[in-house]
């Protein structure tokens, strides 16, 4: 009898534990959400992409002016930006949960409303790995596990991509045409260096520094990444012509759409790792010793 | 009235409207050489609209002749040497100083690439002499007072030395001193031979010229001799005999009076 | 009495001229590494070993350095010329080159330009080809010329200023929607609007020197024209000066000269406004020498903020016109304390 009373007392004790969750956002904000929110509002991309690769996709009613992916959020309605996000027609939509970015300046305001809100802003890929942990508790889905194993999956598949010549080489990524570099201490440098490349841009630059464009002529870089509608660009900066990269287009360009991919530090970083891996691929073929 | 001997201004049929609205009607009128004429009437008149146009800064209707020759058809330049025009309350860059807004009175005799010479100069400092303002060559005009900026830039249209000189409230923030300085300089320029019109609203004041065009509501009124006591009764009479023109010590003086006479 | 700091213009020609020599030289040692780099200075004298790397060295700073640092000075000139001018025309000592609208319209023509690049607005891919630089002056001269239509010519001061001010706001508008419709183009708006000389080639050094000529000899041979109408447009005209021609004039110089710095190196801030005042309080104003000198003040200026703005941070970047405001704002405050010193008068 006494065994049955315990199990009891556990299975109840679990039930009440599981009912009341209660997560701490990035913002230090404590949140009791008691039970799998059926009405989701998310003004960050990354956060949209968790909440669907947690198959959560159905619960969301309404999405930032960014996020584009999956196919199916692109039909909700759209609510502003991170950092305009429209107060009004969010708390019109009676949402359970928002999910912004800490950098957001209307959460407080929701917050202030009586809505739940959670703000979270993956960093790093390690930030993205705990945000996905996170959301995953917060959305009453048991098991992110799946989410993360395929995320590994798809590093270790641009690792092994990765051909042996393209190892150790030198990379020079553009996120802006001022020149802003993604410098080693940013996701993207991250994901960089996870597939064996050298940033010209090292930790101590920060993530994303607006350098002197002599650096990467100086740097000389082996490889360089850039949006497609900055390549045009770029090779007539003046000097620029002397990049040995450029001259022998050593170059990987990227549409609009897969730049999202490799900025966005959510559930599709493996992607992300994976295009540059297929592109590197392309550039250093394997049997070719450069 | 048609004045005896040349005529240095000759306006005929002069229409002038601005922004639309018509302020000169049909006006004739004939300035000799060598005489100081006052020009006035009440506010709205349109005593500096025919400045203006005199001075051939206006779009108009009619012809303006200076010593015969048509005014308007003029190269601004020759125009520029042979007639001087100051207008009512000037603003002047307040980075000038004294001497460098007189000399800009000599613009018209400065050909395009050319400098100023020692004879541009010379005239500069005459005309601030007579204007008491030399002492203020280097100074600013931004940190001069009223009266003092006043004189500035009347040596300023003194230093073009032009044979017909167009002023526009002359006295204008002058003191009493200073108000008698400028007419003795304007009598001084007529007896070697310049013709000058200025616009007064100080009818004393104007009835110390040679002669006066008195206007009203667009039009010249009447034309004449200074000492002539029609001039006086025409005067009253534009200004609703509000003023009574006596002789004080063989000048005629204008006393506003009031109503409660 | 106001004193001048230099009683003879030359003397402040002359100087400005010796710094400004000073500066493009040290341009060249200043690097992503910093000033470090003599053997840069070697290389060019052909004192340094004849290797690959001082060859590098030499190509880097021919034609990154050079090129980057002389732009910048022409691009301070441009900016101070159309500022000198500007205050003529507008006859108020707060007017700045981009009075007329200039502004905006580069910034809606490179943003037109940054959307077409990026393939959305395929039927305007001679947009593309008109390149940004392309793009940022046409963009100018066309606000410059719908502000001269909105305000039925260049007659009356006034109505230009409001017209500018319209056409200013309206592009800035312009400009506001089509960033909201394509937001990734942000992050590149906002380099050209903080303005950079990052890229400036000698290419872009020739374009500005060709905008920059007619503008220094209009100033020398107009510039007694230019003091007449300090005094008013109609006391200017009874001086005979054929003032409607004059305004013109100075207002397509003003265009040319902001639109080809626009178009270069970004919407650099205050050059165009600091560098005409700071001219007047260290010497006596007259146009024929302020102009030129203000245009000298503008480039030296300019060439001072690049060279910082390449090495405190080295290899990062600061925006270049933060440091124009930050060097002209404070050189242009001591003035003014110092004068207030002196006695009150300014």
């Amino acid at each position: 009898m006494n065994k049955w009373l315990l199990l009891l007392g556990l299975w109840l004790a679990c039930c009440c534990a599981w009912a009341g969750v209660s997560i701490t956002d990035d913002k230090g904000r404590k949140v009791t959400i008691a039970q799998a929110p059926k009405r989701i509002v998310s003004l960050l991309p990354s956060l949209t992409e968790t909440v669907c690769a947690l198959g959560r996709c159905k619960d969301l009613v309404g999405v930032d002016r960014y996020s584009n992916y999956p196919e199916a959020v692109r039909k909700l309605p759209q609510l502003g930006g991170g950092l305009d996000p429209q107060i009004e027609a969010i708390f019109a939509l009676k949402p359970d949960l928002v999910l912004a970015a800490s950098s957001s300046p209307g959460a407080e305001r929701l917050a202030a409303l009586g809505l739940t809100v959670l703000q979270l802003e993956p960093k790093d890929q390690a930030d993205a790995v705990r945000v996905i942990r996170t959301l995953a508790q917060a959305l009453h889905v048991p098991y992110p596990e799946a989410v993360i194993r395929q995320i590994d999956q798809e590093f270790a598949q641009a690792q092994a991509l990765m051909p042996q010549g393209a190892l150790g080489k030198k990379v020079y990524f553009e996120v802006g045409s001022a020149p802003y570099a993604a410098g080693a201490s940013s996701f993207i440098g991250q994901t960089l260096s996870h597939l064996g490349l050298v940033n010209i841009v090292g930790p101590a630059l920060g993530p994303f520094p607006k350098i002197n464009p002599e650096l990467v002529v100086r740097a000389q870089p082996d490889v360089v990444v850039v949006a497609d509608s900055s390549f045009s660009a770029m090779v007539q900066r003046p000097g620029w012509g002397m990049v040995r990269a450029l001259q022998e287009h050593k170059v990987c360009t990227f549409s609009q759409e897969d730049g999202d991919l490799l900025v966005r530090a959510g559930p599709r970083m493996g992607q992300g790792a994976l295009l540059l891996a297929r592109c590197l691929e392309r550039l250093y073929p394997k049997g070719q010793t450069q | 009235m048609k004045p005896a001997g040349p005529i240095a201004l000759q306006v005929t049929g002069l229409h002038v409207a601005l922004s639309g609205t018509p302020v000169l009607h049909d006006v004739d009128v004939s300035i000799p050489r060598g005489r100081w004429i006052s020009l006035v009437g009440p506010n709205g008149a349109g005593k500096s609209t025919l400045l203006s146009a005199m001075a051939g800064l206006l779009p108009v209707q009619g012809r303006v002749e200076l010593d015969g020759a048509d005014l308007y058809a003029m190269p601004a330049a020759q125009r520029a040497r042979q007639l001087a025009w100051m207008g009512q309350s000037e603003a002047v860059g307040d980075d000038l100083s004294a001497l460098d807004v007189a000399l800009l009175g000599r613009l018209p005799h400065q050909s395009w690439l050319s400098g100023l010479d020692a004879n541009d100069y010379t005239q500069a400092e005459q005309a601030l002499r007579s204007m008491h303002a030399w002492q203020w060559r280097d100074r600013y005009v931004g940190t001069l007072s009223g009266g003092e900026r006043q004189r500035v830039l009347l040596a300023r249209a003194l230093a073009v030395q032009a044979p017909v000189l167009l002023l526009d409230e002359p006295l204008a923030n002058l003191d009493p001193p200073h108000q008698a300085d400028c007419l003795d300089l304007m009598r001084n320029l007529v007896s070697s031979g310049a013709t000058v019109v200025s616009v007064l609203h100080e009818i004393s004041m104007a009835l110390q010229a040679d002669d006066m065009l008195v206007m009203q509501q667009g039009r010249v009124v009447y034309q004449g001799p200074c000492a002539d006591a029609d001039t006086h009764r025409a005067l009253e009479s534009v200004f609703d005999h509000r003023i009574q023109v006596r002789m004080v010590d063989g000048q005629a003086i204008a006393l506003p009076l009031s109503l409660r006479r | 009495m106001r004193d001048y700091i230099y009683q003879r213009p030359m003397v402040l020609g002359l100087l400005l001229s010796a710094a400004t020599t000073a500066l493009l030289l040290t341009g060249m040692l200043a690097g992503s590494a910093g000033l470090d780099d003599w053997h840069a200075l070697g290389a060019l004298l052909g004192l340094a070993q004849p290797d690959a790397g001082s060859g590098t060295m030499a190509q880097i700073v021919w034609q990154i350095r050079m090129p980057r640092s002389i732009g910048a000075w022409l691009a301070g000139a441009l900016l101070g010329l159309a500022g000198a001018l500007a205050q003529a025309v507008f006859r108020n000592p707060l007017a700045d080159p981009y009075l007329l609208g200039s502004a905006s319209g580069a910034s809606l023509g490179v943003c037109l330009a940054l959307v077409a690049l990026d393939g959305s607005l395929v039927h305007m891919h001679w947009l593309s080809r008109l390149g940004l630089t392309g793009a940022a002056f046409a963009g100018a001269m066309l606000a410059v010329a719908m502000t001269a239509a909105l305000a039925s010519g260049v007659a009356q001061t006034l109505r230009l200023l409001l017209a500018g001010v319209v056409v200013a706001v309206v592009l800035g508008a312009a400009t506001s929607l089509v960033l909201q419709m394509y937001p990734h183009l942000l992050q590149s708006m906002q380099g050209f609007m903080l303005g950079s000389t990052a890229f400036v080639g000698w290419d872009s050094c020739a374009l500005m020197l060709a905008a920059l000529l007619p503008g220094l000899v209009l100033a020398m041979v107009l510039g007694r024209w230019l003091d007449g109408l300090a005094l008013g447009e109609q006391t200017a005209a009874s001086l005979g000066l054929p003032v409607r021609p004059m305004r013109w004039v100075l207002i397509m110089t003003l265009a040319l000269a902001t639109g080809a710095a626009v178009a270069h190196t970004g919407l650099i801030a205050f050059v165009g406004l600091a560098a005409p005042h700071i001219t007047r309080r260290m010497v006596r104003w007259g146009a024929r020498h302020g102009v030129v000198l203000a245009s000298l003040m503008g480039g030296l200026l300019l060439v001072a903020a690049d060279l910082l703005a390449r090495v405190v941070i080295a290899p990062r970047e600061l925006p270049v016109g933060v440091l124009t405001a930050l060097i002209g704002g404070a050189y242009l405050l001591w003035l003014m304390r110092r004068h207030q010193h002196r006695g009150g008068v300014s």
